[in-house]
């Protein structure tokens, strides 16, 4: 992480808080509560501060009842057909049932990711925004 | 075809009678099966009333809300803990966050200016803290050491040394933080917030601190 960020310390605190929700969930796979309810600070911090959460975030966190969604353990992870020669994963949260869906394909880039996202004017590019750092033992969607 | 008719009654007389007749042969033509009368009665003037279709209220289409509500969320009892807690499970959290908060202060050394410190750690987490309390209102709460799992805005939930699950009340009584021997009160009367909305909360440098 560059050493300027804006609000760093709110961005270590959501690290913090996504990785004690995977560490309570690891000890004690019960515990959906309490992961949840970091989860759920979590959310509520970004949504506070305006800080964008990464993708590989967003998609393990239940949108309707801000669980954690590990596979097997809080979420199912299936592949289903919905086209020809297209398949999706759909992850289904196994506390509420809201289903989350992506589809395959291995072209996809990240708007993040794509050159058209970043800044054209090259003086603004010195004061990008740094994503927020990806967790150690964060499992991305896809 | 009435259309056609009735348009042609506008023009002059001999126009519309020349019209006429060829609208008769036309219709007489073209729907020989048809009596004379039956065609009459098809293509007279007809003063048609349009009238303003209302079939009932319409039902707008609700949002499809894509959270819970607060009544739902207290009903499926989302963030209740079980009262049965194992100390050992949480202490990775407490390394975890022993590590968090090193990492907020960039290594804690007796040097480091205090203030600085203090004023991080309002907007820390204290998830995963040991914390103990060192003065109350309320005696039988002082001295009770645990793990905090929960930070409400009213309470403290923390798990004791004998795997039991307590509930602290934030409201008079001082906590006390220790970080490899920095140690830290916590006025549980000034923490009175949601742990989420402490973050984004400026807190008043001055204030008389009172039980």
């Amino acid at each position: 992480m560059a050493t300027n960020v804006k609000d760093k310390d709110a961005y270590l605190r959501l690290n913090f808080l996504y990785q004690a929700a995977h560490c309570v969930l690891a000890t004690n796979p019960e515990n959906v509560e309490l992961a949840r309810f970091y989860c759920h600070t979590e959310k509520n911090i970004s949504k506070r501060l305006v800080l964008r959460q990464d993708p590989s975030v967003k998609r393990t966190i239940c949108k309707k009842c801000c669980s954690l969604l590990v596979p097997g353990v809080t979420a199912t992870v299936r592949q289903r057909k919905c086209r020809q020669r297209q398949r999706k994963t759909v992850v289904r949260c196994l506390s509420c049932g809201k289903t989350k869906q992506f589809l395959n394909n291995p072209s996809y880039v990240l708007w993040g990711d794509r050159p058209e996202s970043q800044p054209q004017y090259p003086q603004s590019q010195s004061k990008q925004v740094a994503t927020q750092k990806p967790p150690v033992n964060s499992k991305t969607a896809r | 075809m009435a259309l056609a008719y009735i348009a042609t009654k506008e023009h002059s007389p001999q126009e519309s009678k020349q019209a006429k007749a060829f609208i008769d042969s036309f219709l007489k033509r073209s729907l020989h099966n048809l009596q004379e009368e039956e065609i009459q009665r098809h293509t007279d003037y007809k003063a048609v009333v349009l009238e303003h279709k209302y079939n009932g209220k319409k039902t707008q289409k609700k949002k499809k809300s894509k959270g819970l509500s607060a009544k739902q969320k207290r009903e499926m009892k989302l963030f209740h803990l079980k009262p049965e807690q194992q100390r050992s499970v949480f202490l990775p959290l407490n390394e975890l966050w022993k590590q968090y908060i090193r990492d907020l202060c960039n290594g804690l050394s007796p040097e480091s200016n205090p203030q600085m410190i203090q004023s991080k750690l309002l907007k820390a987490d204290f998830h995963g803290a040991i914390v103990t309390v060192t003065k109350s209102k309320c005696p039988s709460y002082v001295g009770t050491t645990g793990i905090i799992l929960q930070e409400t805005k009213h309470v403290f939930r923390i798990v004791t040394q004998h795997d039991r699950l307590k509930v602290i009340p934030k409201r008079n009584s001082v906590f006390t933080v220790e970080i490899d021997g920095f140690i830290t009160h916590v006025y549980g009367s000034k923490f009175q917030l949601k742990s989420s909305e402490r973050s984004a909360k400026k807190f008043k440098l001055k204030g008389t601190i009172d039980l």
